[in-house]
């Protein structure tokens, strides 16, 4: 049903989204609570800094990340000293490329679901004993479940879509960085392609409309168990 | 946030989009859509003619393929000029170039590139090491099945014998100018790009030039678009064919096929 390019683009953007999402997630929750919970000189600026991939062509992101993590980068070149390795090229660099245009949405989901968080419960799991990290994984991170979920399946879905940003820092390089957008642009820019554009096209809609009301599911689900056991 | 705020950042939104309509509005201009391995030269050339003529041109520049397609679904330009004949062949098909006016403006060479430090010493003839040479690294090239600079990469390593070697190897960029950042940037050891971009960056060094006779010629054909209706299309698209579009053109490494322009002979 789907030809071996397809098959290879596909595994290659899954596996690019899943490792881009996990990787990227327990960065979002403490960059969350930081801008949340916590008032610091400069958070005004790392807030900024954070939503930077929002605003900036995907492109200069992958510029920057090229400037940053190639082998001759700043971080780079002591990743290659160190540890000999290279994100260049790698699918790995494709992961870091999506998650840091995916970023500032999740941490804006996270975020958000924090800041909505009742304190009274927190407190009251102080007065009864629990530590500040009891609290937080025994009461704050079942509260923002949702926020969690919500940040990770737009950052999921925002992985799955990059383009720019994965070109310009890892290329295309068939098995490796091939992801969709990858193959779907390459394909465009060629005459003839339509029939295999269309394919790609009808390829990552079913894609994206499987994965979003999964995720719709996954949230109504947790939606539900917390309301219950808050009314317990 | 409070509803009066919400409305006063809705206004301000509204008054910068307001602001820079204007500068939208500038039609009537002379638009031309170029290939983007042309930017350096146009530039100059467009520089030079609104010096002389006073008249100004307003140049787009993107990957071929991307230029064509937006000519297909209308863009408002006179003039296109593409980095192979594929794509003016393709608007050509279409009925969407005035055939009269179509002439083969510019030819180019593909070169093999390094970073300007590296001491690798190659010369390309057929069965070459290139795949040793590569050491595990990339060769960064523009895409191979689509963008012009790729394709004739391609055909000339598969000519000589060496793209079996090296397709695993291959590195492939959006578009020529972002396999040249690869090189430059080292890292890629090597790379391959047109001649007029190994000259127009100094971290990059040429290894050698590729034989003519192992790729398609590499030809930058010009048209007027069938909706092209400017009064200065016409005088611009001669003057590309000048001599002095040519010295600039040849300054930048391009070789000037067309010295005359062929006026309605047919």
């Amino acid at each position: 049903m789907l030809t071996p390019l397809e098959i290879e683009a596909l595994s290659t953007s899954l596996r690019v989204a899943g490792l881009s999402t996990i990787a990227s997630l327990p960065f979002g929750i403490a960059i969350a609570w930081l801008l949340a919970r916590t008032s610091f000189p400069g958070r005004g600026l790392l807030n900024g800094f954070i939503h930077l991939p929002l605003v900036l062509p995907p492109v200069v992101v992958g510029y920057v990340l090229l400037l940053l993590l190639g082998r001759r980068g700043l971080v780079g070149s002591w990743l290659y000293d160190a540890f000999g390795v290279t994100l260049v090229f790698t699918w790995q660099g494709a992961a870091i490329a999506s998650a840091v245009m995916a970023f500032p949405l999740m941490v804006q989901a996270i975020r958000l679901s924090l800041e909505s968080v009742d304190h009274g419960l927190e407190a009251a799991a102080r007065t009864l004993g629990a530590g500040p990290v009891g609290v937080f994984a025994t009461v704050t991170l079942p509260l923002i479940a949702p926020g969690i979920l919500t940040g990770s399946i737009l950052a999921w879905a925002r992985s799955l879509g990059e383009f720019g940003a994965t070109i310009t820092f890892v290329s295309n390089i068939p098995g490796e960085t091939r992801t969709l957008s990858n193959a779907f642009f390459a394909l465009s820019q060629a005459p003839g392609n339509e029939e295999a554009i269309v394919r790609l096209l009808v390829i990552s809609i079913v894609i994206a409309l499987v994965a979003l009301l999964a995720a719709e599911i996954l949230a109504r689900r947790v939606r539900r168990r917390i309301r219950g056991t808050s009314r317990a | 946030m409070n509803l009066v705020r919400t409305f006063r950042s809705l206004a301000l939104v509204a008054l910068v989009t307001l602001l820079a309509a204007p500068v939208q509005a500038m039609a009537a201009d002379l638009v031309v859509f170029a290939a983007a391995s042309l930017k350096n030269a146009l530039d100059d050339i467009a520089a030079q003619w609104q010096r002389e003529t006073g008249k100004t041109v307003r140049i787009s520049y993107t990957a071929s393929s991307a230029l064509a397609r937006q000519i297909e679904i209308g863009a408002p330009t006179q003039l296109f000029i593409s980095a192979d004949l594929e794509w003016m062949d393709y608007l050509a098909q279409r009925d969407l170039v005035k055939p009269d006016t179509r002439a083969n403006l510019l030819g180019n060479r593909i070169v093999l590139i390094a970073p300007k430090e590296s001491n690798i010493a190659l010369s390309i003839a057929p069965g070459f090491p290139l795949a040793s040479a590569l050491a595990g690294g990339r060769l960064a090239m523009a895409n191979t099945d689509a963008v012009p600079a790729g394709t004739y990469g391609k055909a000339a390593l598969r000519k000589l014998g060496v793209w079996d070697q090296v397709e695993a190897r291959v590195a492939q960029a959006e578009n020529v100018r972002a396999a040249l950042v690869l090189v430059s940037r080292a890292e890629a050891p090597l790379g391959i790009v047109y001649q007029t971009d190994a000259a127009a960056d100094a971290n990059v060094r040429i290894i050698d030039t590729f034989p003519e006779d192992t790729h398609p010629p590499i030809v930058y054909p010009v048209a007027l678009t069938a909706a092209a209706s400017h009064p200065d299309a016409a005088s611009f698209l001669a003057y590309l064919r000048s001599l002095a579009a040519r010295s600039i053109f040849e300054k930048r490494g391009f070789t000037v096929l067309s010295p005359s322009p062929r006026r309605g002979t047919s």
